[in-house]
């Protein structure tokens, strides 16, 4: 841990049962007339966007766009900027999983500090707040946390890579969690992506930003995923088991918004770059080989991770020396249950990957933010070694 | 007076740092390799704190990287929120990756071109600190290619223009 830390969180969380029919209010009260809904094709079709563009109520929206693909990108959040401002929009609601609620954050960039093109604000806390757009976030896939994250994911399709910005003024006003958003989510897409919030907590809990404060977060994560997630696969229409993934998302996304991410997230966007492997199903290839690659220096906080990854019983049945690698192997249990349920690949052959393109995905890894803040020193070969680890 | 002196150990540091990545940049591989990766004419400062001293440098194929006298505005910046910060990472007491994590500084543009920087900077912390201070501050002793007095040696002689 280091010697001095920081933790943001200064979004408001509205969670639970009807907690969109809240939305109205909460517009009201950031000053919002005219919202720029954004949302996509799939949940435009499935009725989910009709649930919150019912709870406006009296709020007129300045435009609805749902144009917004699965991994998006520099240009779609330009062209949404600017019909923002052609439609004279006063705010953001953004209903999506990571891409359309990482979309509005790019947008909200731009409006506030009155720019045309998002790669002339890249960088890393470097901006002043600029003029406030109100932002709400409703996340409809459990496993990003993009709504409790200072953080936006946005792809370059020119350098085929995806950038991160960063900068607290990206946090949502209000993050809105309701059940209605995730019931319709299949098997696959619950178990994937919930396994991306376990990968968000335990990299948090692991990396070098680590403090009390997101261990936390990422302890009540963990907790949640263990409980809930293979019954959130199993009965996918059970609120109960929705709304605690819905808020392991968010805690997970708050513990790692603030202590970052590491190796695991470093490969994984490369992956989703160069190989376009889904983001979900690349952390639940790599995190039982990016866990036992940090081992040696991690041994400490895996073995408290079990805690939360097993239960007590099983924590205080293992010999302290052997509860890290009992805490690698309760991940390796709980993909081995994702996998016979849903089919989720376990290996990077599964998933398609073609292993010529290793080495530019090793390339793209090592640019990646998320190597400076893991706790062993991300190489080149140690990358391979990793991605060849996954391969079968 | 005690910020003053920080300053002042920084501007030294700093200017060890510049005539040593372009002595590594024609004896350490990595250097030359990661420096090449750069964008043609690729500009970046690294600014001490606020009045605090600073280095602006541009990617030239022949030296690796030559100094800019007025640079209003870097493709990248790192900036440090304080001179004690600033001093804390140039004087070996944290590296690169502490800084980060401590949020110490804070970077204007791509953080993807950044890390080749970083690394660049870590092999050069290699050379330049002892081996127990490296020790204490990196994850893992990147290695020399050449011995670290050959590295002072002709960074002395080096060209600071």
């Amino acid at each position: 841990m280091t010697s001095y830390f920081e933790f943001t969180n200064p979004t408001k969380l509205c969670s639970g049962k009807g907690a969109a029919d809240n939305l109205e209010y909460e517009l009201e009260i950031l000053g919002v007339r005219r919202p720029m809904v954004l949302s996509d094709r799939v949940l435009e079709k499935i009725g989910t966007l009709k649930i919150v563009l019912n709870a406006l109520r009296e709020i007129q929206t300045g435009r609805i766009f749902t144009d917004i693909p699965r991994d998006s990108s520099v240009e779609v959040v330009n062209r949404i900027a600017k019909e923002y401002r052609e439609f004279d929009c006063d705010g953001l609601v953004a209903v999506g999983g990571g891409s359309v609620l990482d979309t509005a954050k790019g947008v909200r960039l731009l409006i506030s500090q009155g720019a045309d093109d998002l790669l002339e604000l890249m960088g890393c806390e470097c901006l002043p707040k600029g003029t406030h757009v109100p932002f709400a976030a409703l996340p409809t896939t459990a496993g990003t946390g993009s709504e409790a994250t200072p953080v936006a994911v946005i792809k370059n399709p020119a350098l085929h890579i995806k950038m991160e910005y960063i900068s607290q003024h990206l946090m949502p006003d209000v993050a809105v969690l309701d059940p209605r958003m995730t019931l319709t989510l299949p098997p696959r897409i619950t178990a994937s992506t919930g396994m991306d919030t376990l990968c968000h907590a335990i990299e948090a809990y692991s990396c070098m930003q680590k403090n009390p404060v997101s261990d936390a977060y990422a302890a009540a994560a963990v907790t949640l995923v263990r409980d809930n997630l293979v019954k959130a696969v199993r009965h996918g229409r059970s609120k109960e088991t929705r709304m605690a993934l819905a808020n392991a998302s968010y805690l997970a996304g708050a513990a790692f918004g603030n202590s970052m991410v590491g190796v695991v997230h470093a490969v994984g966007h490369a992956l989703g770059g160069v190989c376009h492997i889904p983001h979900g199903d690349a952390m639940n290839i790599l995190l039982p080989v990016g866990m036992i690659f940090n081992r040696k220096v991690c041994r400490g906080a895996y073995g408290e991770l079990l805690l939360y990854l097993a239960g007590p019983e099983v924590y205080q049945a293992t010999k302290p020396e052997n509860r890290a690698d009992q805490a690698i192997r309760e991940v390796i249990k709980l993909r081995r249950k994702l996998h016979e349920l849903t089919g989720l690949p376990q290996t990077l052959k599964e998933a398609g990957a073609d292993p010529a393109l290793f080495p530019q995905v090793a390339e793209t890894a090592l640019n990646d933010g998320a190597c400076i803040v893991n706790p062993r020193e991300v190489t080149f070969e140690a990358v391979i070694k990793i991605l060849e680890k996954c391969y079968e | 007076m005690k910020r003053e002196l920080m300053n002042q150990a920084d501007k030294i540091v700093l200017e060890v740092l510049y005539r040593s990545f372009r002595v590594l940049y024609r004896k350490d591989s990595r250097v030359r390799r990661e420096i090449d990766s750069w964008a043609e004419d690729l500009t970046l400062k690294l600014v001490c704190g606020p009045k605090g001293t600073a280095l602006a440098v541009r990617h030239d194929e022949k030296h690796g990287i030559v100094k800019l006298r007025r640079a209003q505005k870097a493709d990248i910046t790192m900036r440090f929120k304080s001179v004690e910060g600033a001093f804390q990472v140039l004087s070996g007491q944290k590296s690169v990756a502490d800084a980060y994590a401590e949020h110490l500084f804070f970077l204007e543009g791509d953080i993807f071109q950044t890390m080749s920087f970083v690394r660049c900077v870590e092999y050069l912390e290699g050379y330049l600190f002892p081996e127990f201070m490296s020790r204490r501050i990196l994850k893992e002793l990147p290695g020399r290619q050449v011995p670290a007095l050959q590295v002072y040696a002709l960074a002395l002689l080096e060209n600071g223009n």
